[in-house]
C-alpha cells in the first residue's frame, strides 16, 4: 500500500513541472495568437483606411484610360491622354506582356494650380502634380512613376532602384561607358577589355562572398577606398591606429578595415546604371514574355532569372551587355561641324565692323 | 601691298613680340603640363580618374590664353596708333580700311605661333603619356578649336580697340540698360530672364562665344 502510494507520490511530483511548462508553452501560444491577431486586425484597418483614402482622392476624378495604364485624376488641363498615349508604347516595350497587368497599379493625381497658396485637403494617396505641365514633362512623369508589376524585392535590392522605362538608353549606355572606364577598380577595367567572369563580377553576380577581393583586386584601390570614402568612418575608436596603417599602404590593415563595414556597404564599382542596362538587355532579348520570366522566380538566383528572361545563357548575355554599353560610347567633345563655320563667320564679322570703325570716318 | 604687309607686319612684332612669345610658351605647356603623371603604371585603375580630373582642370585655362592673347594681341595692335593720335597713319598713302585689314591680318599671322604650340604640345603630351584603356586624345581637334577662340577673341577685341571711346561707351550703355532692365524686372516679379537670354545668345549654338563654352579636354573618354 505504501509502495503504492510511494508511486502515486513520485507520478505526481514529476507531473507538475510538465504541467507548468505546458501551461508556459499555452500561455506564450495564446500571446502569439494574440498578437497575430491583432496584426491582422491592423492590418484591416490599414486596408479600410487606404480604401477610404482612396475613395476620398479619387472622387469627383476621371479614368483615362490608355493602353494597360489607367490614370484617375480630377478635371484639369493637365494633357493626361496625350501623355498617356506616348508613355505607353515606351512602357509596353519594357514589360512586354506583363504591362497587361498595369491596370491593378493606377496613377492617382491631382492636379493642382501651381500658383496658388490656398490650403488644400492632405491626401496620402495618389500624386500632386501642377496642371502647367506640358505633354513632355506629363509623360516623363507617367514613365518614372509607373509601379513596375510583380517587382520583387530581391530584383530591388540587387538592381538598387524600380525597373522603369527610360525615355534617353543612349544616355543610360554612355553613363555605364563612362563607369567602366572611369571607375578604380582593376576587376571594370578588366571587364571593359573583354573578361566577361570580371564583369559579372563588378555586376554583383554569382557567389556573394569575397566581393571585396574581386571588386578591389589591387592594394592601392583598397588603400584609397578606405583613405578616400571611409576616412571619418574609421577614423575614431579601435579602428583609429588600423587607418594609421592603412595610410601607410599597409594592405592587411586596410583590409581588416574594409571587412569591419557592416553588410551591403563596400561601395559597388559600377553604379545602378550598369545593372540597369543588363536588365533592359535580357528584356530585350527575350522578347515580349521576357518580363514575366524575369518577375516568375523571386527566389531563384538573379543570373538565373535574367538567364532565363533573356532566354539565353549568361555569359553571352553579359557579352551582349557590354558589347551595348561600348556601342553607347558618348560622343567625343570636338567641336560641331557648323562650330568652325559659326567662328570664322563671326571673325569675319568682327573684322568688317573694325573696317567701318567711326574713327577717320570724315 | 606686300611690304606694305611686311612693314606692319614689322612693327605689329616689335610691339607684341612678349606676348607672342609667352603666350607661345604658355600654349606649348599647358598640354604637357595637363597629362603629368598619365604615364605612371603603378596608379593602374586609379588613374584613369584622376587624369581626366587633371586635364578638365587644365582645360579651364585654353580659353582663358585664348582670350588673354586676343586681347592683349589686339591692344598692342592699336596702343602705339592710340597714343599718336593716329597723325602716323593719316599721313599713309592709304585708306583707312586697307590699313585696318593689313594690322588685322598681320595679327593673325602673329597668333599662329602659340596656335602652332598647342598643337605640337598637345601632340607631344599624347605622345609621351600612356592612356588608360578606354581614353582617347583628341590634340588636333583641341589645336582646331584654340585657333578659332583665339581669332573670335582677337577680332572682337580688335573691333573694340578699332572703334572711338563712343563707340565703346555706347557698348557700355547698352550692357547697362540690359543689366538695369532685369534689376527693375526682377523687382517687379516680371517673368523676364534677360541674363538667361544673352547667354544662349552668346554662348550656345552659333553664338559668337560658342567656341569657349564646354569642356575643352585633350583626353576624354
Amino acid at each position: 500500500m505504501s509502495r503504492l502510494l510511494g508511486v502515486l507520490l513520485t507520478v505526481s511530483v514529476l507531473a507538475s513541472p510538465l504541467q507548468c511548462q505546458d501551461s508556459l508553452m499555452a500561455r506564450l501560444r495564446r500571446q502569439a495568437d494574440s498578437l497575430l491577431s491583432a496584426w491582422r486586425d491592423a492590418q484591416r484597418l490599414a486596408a479600410l483606411a487606404d480604401s477610404l483614402e482612396q475613395v476620398r482622392a479619387t472622387a469627383g476624378s476621371d479614368t483615362i484610360a490608355v493602353g494597360g495604364l489607367r490614370i484617375i485624376a480630377n478635371p484639369s488641363p493637365l494633357p493626361l491622354r496625350d501623355a498617356a498615349e506616348r508613355a505607353w508604347p515606351v512602357i509596353d516595350s519594357l514589360y512586354g506582356s506583363a504591362a497587361e497587368d498595369l491596370p491593378r497599379y493606377p496613377y492617382i493625381f491631382r492636379a493642382v494650380d501651381p500658383d496658388s497658396s490656398v490650403r488644400r485637403t492632405v491626401l496620402h494617396v495618389g500624386v500632386e502634380v501642377p496642371w502647367d505641365l506640358d505633354v513632355r514633362a506629363t509623360t516623363s512623369l507617367l514613365l518614372t512613376t509607373v509601379t513596375p508589376p510583380s517587382f520583387d524585392a530581391a530584383l530591388a535590392d540587387w538592381l538598387g532602384s524600380a525597373l522603369r522605362p527610360t525615355l534617353r538608353p543612349q544616355d543610360e549606355g554612355a553613363a555605364v561607358f563612362i563607369q567602366l572606364v572611369t571607375a578604380p577598380s582593376e576587376a571594370v577595367r578588366r571587364c571593359f577589355l573583354g573578361d566577361i567572369a570580371r564583369c559579372k563580377d563588378v555586376l554583383q553576380i554569382g557567389d556573394s562572398t569575397g566581393w571585396l577581393a574581386r571588386w578591389y583586386v589591387t592594394p592601392a584601390e583598397r588603400e584609397a577606398l578606405v583613405t578616400g570614402s571611409f576616412t571619418d568612418y574609421f577614423a575614431r575608436g579601435a579602428t583609429a591606429p588600423t587607418l594609421q596603417n592603412c595610410r601607410q599602404h599597409r594592405d592587411d590593415a586596410c583590409t581588416a578595415l574594409l571587412q569591419l563595414l557592416p553588410p551591403g556597404s563596400l561601395p559597388r564599382p559600377l553604379g545602378q546604371a550598369a545593372r540597369l542596362v543588363l536588365v533592359r538587355e535580357a528584356l530585350r532579348a527575350g522578347g515580349r514574355d521576357a518580363y514575366r520570366r524575369l518577375v516568375a522566380s523571386p527566389n531563384a538566383a538573379i543570373d538565373a532569372r535574367l538567364s532565363s528572361a533573356a532566354g539565353t545563357d549568361f555569359d553571352s548575355l553579359v557579352a551582349r551587355w557590354r558589347n551595348a554599353v561600348l556601342a553607347a560610347r558618348p560622343r567625343p567633345l570636338t567641336l560641331p561641324w557648323w562650330a568652325g563655320f559659326a567662328a570664322i563667320g563671326w571673325t569675319a564679322f568682327f573684322g568688317f565692323c573694325a573696317l567701318r570703325s567711326s574713327r577717320w570716318r570724315l | 601691298m606686300i611690304h606694305m604687309f611686311r612693314a606692319v607686319l614689322y612693327t605689329q612684332w616689335k610691339w607684341s613680340r612678349l606676348i607672342v612669345v609667352l603666350g607661345t610658351i604658355a600654349a606649348f605647356a599647358i598640354p604637357l603640363l595637363s597629362v603629368q603623371g598619365a604615364a605612371r603604371a603603378d596608379r593602374g585603375a586609379l588613374q584613369a580618374q584622376d587624369l581626366l580630373r587633371s586635364v578638365q582642370s587644365w582645360g579651364s585655362l585654353y580659353p582663358l590664353l585664348a582670350t588673354a592673347l586676343g586681347l592683349f594681341m589686339a591692344m598692342a595692335a592699336w596702343a602705339p596708333d592710340h597714343r599718336g593720335r593716329h597723325i602716323h597713319a593719316l599721313t599713309l598713302p592709304l585708306e583707312r580700311w586697307r590699313y585696318v585689314l593689313l594690322r588685322f591680318t598681320a595679327g593673325f599671322v602673329l597668333l599662329a605661333a602659340p596656335i602652332a604650340a598647342i598643337l605640337i604640345g598637345s601632340s607631344l603630351a599624347v605622345l609621351t603619356a600612356t592612356l588608360p584603356p578606354g581614353l582617347q586624345a583628341y590634340p588636333i581637334a583641341l589645336g582646331v578649336r584654340f585657333a578659332f577662340a583665339v581669332f573670335v577673341a582677337y577680332a572682337v577685341f580688335f573691333a573694340v580697340s578699332a572703334g572711338t571711346a563712343r563707340t565703346a561707351g555706347i557698348i557700355l550703355a547698352v550692357i547697362a540698360a540690359l543689366i538695369l532692365v532685369q534689376v527693375f524686372a526682377s523687382m517687379a516679379n516680371l517673368d523676364l530672364d534677360l541674363f538667361g537670354a544673352a547667354q544662349t545668345a552668346l554662348l550656345l549654338g552659333p553664338g559668337p562665344l560658342a567656341v569657349f563654352a564646354g569642356r575643352w579636354m585633350l583626353v576624354d573618354v
